[in-house]
């Protein structure tokens, strides 16, 4: 058999980078609201609502641009919501959550049923000179469109004022010790909304992405867990931005490895199985992780998930 | 402009009530806006949902799609009054399905299991087969303490997708022009009707499913460590409960209840297996046992609600071509205002002058 190894390694990368943005961008959002301590269980309807209204708008105006900003105030507004739910109400933050996914799944569906089997055109991608002519690593990293570039300045910004900045280290108190934070005075409820804000944006982000980035056709429920997958990536990646990298592209290569495997004929006929991978690779890196952090439990912000009252 | 909040006493109930049905229609209300959006008179669209308890044959439909709710719900109570978050309903109803199924094609081969048997075997199988696949969320927390919302969650996409695989592949009907269904179960194993009703037995099962929780929760020994355990983590240890038993046989109950809500599916609605044969009947189960306030008893009409919501979904999408999903909106939103309300009644807001 006749098979270029290397244009075919360099075409599993491309797409390995391309399948894995989405994770990236929902990752570090996601690392940002959990930091502070806010878990965010309403990524997946946040991206999705993202991805809808990259769609809509992009589909009637044409406008990208306009698309990628009604897209983030998306998922900037289910944060809001998010955020005034756990944050000022003190609700239970997993029912928050888990409300707005099966919002944003529920009204995704809704509004985007009448566009179902339109599409759009997907950006295109600008190679960024010398460094795209690199053989395999260039297509797959710099021959990319403006979003993935984007994702990089996302994560490796991210991390540097998460954890060499006053601002990530007020996020990082607030979510480690409120009560101390807030006897220092940092505004722990501000630092919270902006956080989830955070989040939101870039999940919206993510779903802008994903559409008119990467799949510009519309399937109602098309984030098929991605959002889900995301949250468990923050466990992967120790709470870091930097980290996240590595995690979001594991995922983007196993998705890449079923299309390819699809089109080499494998598992046609029982393409189930082949569907389930990603899921059950997010079970086996959670168990693989959790021996390694139970000794060390690196990251885990100690106040996740509680909500802070000050006592008066 | 000054926003204060201070903590309530407790409040009547009436005027718990009242807040309740004032965020209720606020739900309702931003829901009209989505009606007028898809171009549908509100108005219109809400005597669909009404005629969906009012009408005797669609009400008998609103109690038959409540069923499964009810049973998914029941169990999820058990498991959140623990803290612990199984959001894994709706996979292990699928695995339910697909043993309650396996039970009747595999008889429908051997003929080993007198009619009369059928059903109690599949109950027993269904039961198993959903509680041990939700058992695995436990054992991981448990040994491994690995978050159950993330193993719970990827189990329902490996489930459904198992599902999927048997009804497109070894399961599908020779007979079956091509569709991915599985044979038509045999009388023996439909779950019969109440007499004098459309309504199956399965409403027997859920309201003995519902005292069976009330039990197990406020009168059993398992329902003191269920709840000693929900409060305080470290206080369960320090009492001497251990956390692997505790989890594990809760969700075996709460996964069983599910597998079981999956039974109702395929042996009281539908009489076969079909992929996707579940609506989210496993989501909409987080809703209604959160809004029930994890009381079993509570669960049951509210079950019934919201099975009224999916029949009202079906009639408007026949008869005013809106999509299914709308359903799934107004799940969530009636979850968001309920949860408002909660706070309404825990808390007084003062914005500048005005009090709430």
């Amino acid at each position: 058999m006749s098979f270029d190894v290397i244009a075919f390694i360099t075409s599993l990368l491309v797409s390995t980078v391309q399948a894995g943005t989405i994770y990236l961008l929902a990752t570090v959002g996601e690392i940002y609201a959990e930091r502070s301590g806010v878990i965010n269980l309403g990524l997946e309807g946040m991206i999705i609502m993202g991805a809808l209204t990259s769609f809509i708008v992009s589909f009637y105006t044409g406008d990208y641009l306009l698309a990628v900003l009604l897209a983030v105030l998306a998922g900037l507004l289910m944060s809001l919501l998010h955020a005034f739910i756990s944050i000022s109400l003190k609700v239970n933050q997993y029912v928050s959550g888990i409300a707005l996914t099966i919002l944003g799944l529920g009204l995704s569906g809704f509004l985007g049923r009448p566009l179902t089997g339109m599409t759009v055109e997907k950006v295109h991608e600008i190679p960024i000179p010398v460094l795209s002519d690199i053989p395999v690593v260039g297509p797959a990293f710099f021959k990319q469109n403006v979003f993935v570039y984007v994702s990089y300045v996302v994560a490796i910004l991210g991390w540097y004022v998460l954890f060499k900045t006053r601002i990530g280290l007020n996020i990082r108190s607030v979510g480690e010790n409120p009560s101390m934070a807030d006897s220092l005075g940092v505004n722990v409820t501000l630092v919270r909304y902006g956080a989830t804000l955070f989040g939101g944006a870039l999940a919206g982000l993510a779903g802008a992405y994903f559409f008119i980035g990467y799949q510009p056709f519309w399937v109602e429920g098309m984030t098929a867990g991605r959002g889900w997958i995301s949250i468990a990536l923050v466990i992967f990646a120790a709470w870091s931005p930097l980290r996240a990298i590595a995690g979001a592209y594991l995922f983007g290569g196993v998705e890449a490895l079923q299309f390819r495997m699809q089109a080499f004929g494998y598992g046609t006929a029982t393409p189930q199985f082949m569907l389930m991978l990603p899921y059950a690779l997010t079970i086996a890196v959670l168990i693989m992780l959790s021996h390694h952090s139970i000794r060390k439990r690196i990251g885990v912000p100690a106040a996740l998930g509680i909500p802070y009252s000050r006592e008066e | 402009m000054m926003l204060k909040i201070t903590r309530r006493g407790s409040i009547s109930r009436s005027f718990s009530a009242l807040i309740t049905s004032i965020f209720l229609l606020l739900a309702f209300l931003a829901g009209s806006a989505l009606f007028l959006y898809a171009g549908v008179n509100p108005v219109e669209a809400y005597y669909a949902v009404v005629q969906s308890f009012v009408n005797p044959l669609l009400l008998a439909e609103s109690i038959t799609r409540g069923i499964p709710i009810m049973l998914v719900s029941l169990g999820l109570a058990i498991a959140f009054r623990m803290n612990f978050w199984n959001i894994g309903g709706e996979g292990q109803l699928y695995m339910g399905m697909f043993a309650a199924t396996g039970v009747v094609l595999w008889n429908l081969e051997t003929h080993v299991i007198p009619d009369l048997l059928l059903l109690p075997v599949m109950f027993l199988a269904s039961f198993v087969v959903a509680g041990l696949w939700g058992v695995i969320a436990a054992v991981l927390r448990a040994k491994l303490e690995i978050n159950e919302v993330l193993t719970t969650i990827m189990l329902n996409y490996i489930a459904i997708l198992f599902v999927d695989y048997l009804v497109y592949g070894p399961w599908k009907d020779p007979h079956g022009y091509g569709f991915p269904l599985t044979k038509p179960f045999p009388p023996s194993a439909l779950l019969p009707s109440i007499p004098g009703t459309h309504v199956n037995m399965g409403l027997a099962i859920g309201i003995i499913a519902a005292f069976l929780v009330h039990v197990l929760l406020s009168r059993s020994k398992i329902g003191f460590e269920i709840r000693v355990t929900g409060d305080s983590f470290s206080a369960a240890r320090y009492a001497g409960i251990s956390y692997f038993k505790i989890a594990t046989t809760v969700m075996m109950i709460s996964a069983g209840l599910a597998g079981l809500a999956g039974l109702t599916i395929v042996s009281g609605i539908i009489g076969r297996l079909r992929p996707r044969a579940s609506p989210g009947y496993g989501y909409t189960g987080i809703i209604v046992a959160w809004i029930s306030g994890l009381n079993p008893w509570l669960i049951i009409p509210v079950s019934i609600l919201f099975g009224g919501l999916l029949v009202a979904g079906d009639t408007l999408q026949s008869a005013m071509r809106l999509p299914f999903a709308i359903t799934q909106v107004f799940q969530a939103l009636i979850l968001i205002f309920v949860i408002m309300s909660e706070f309404l009644k825990k808390y007084r807001i003062q914005i500048g002058g005005v009090k709430i």
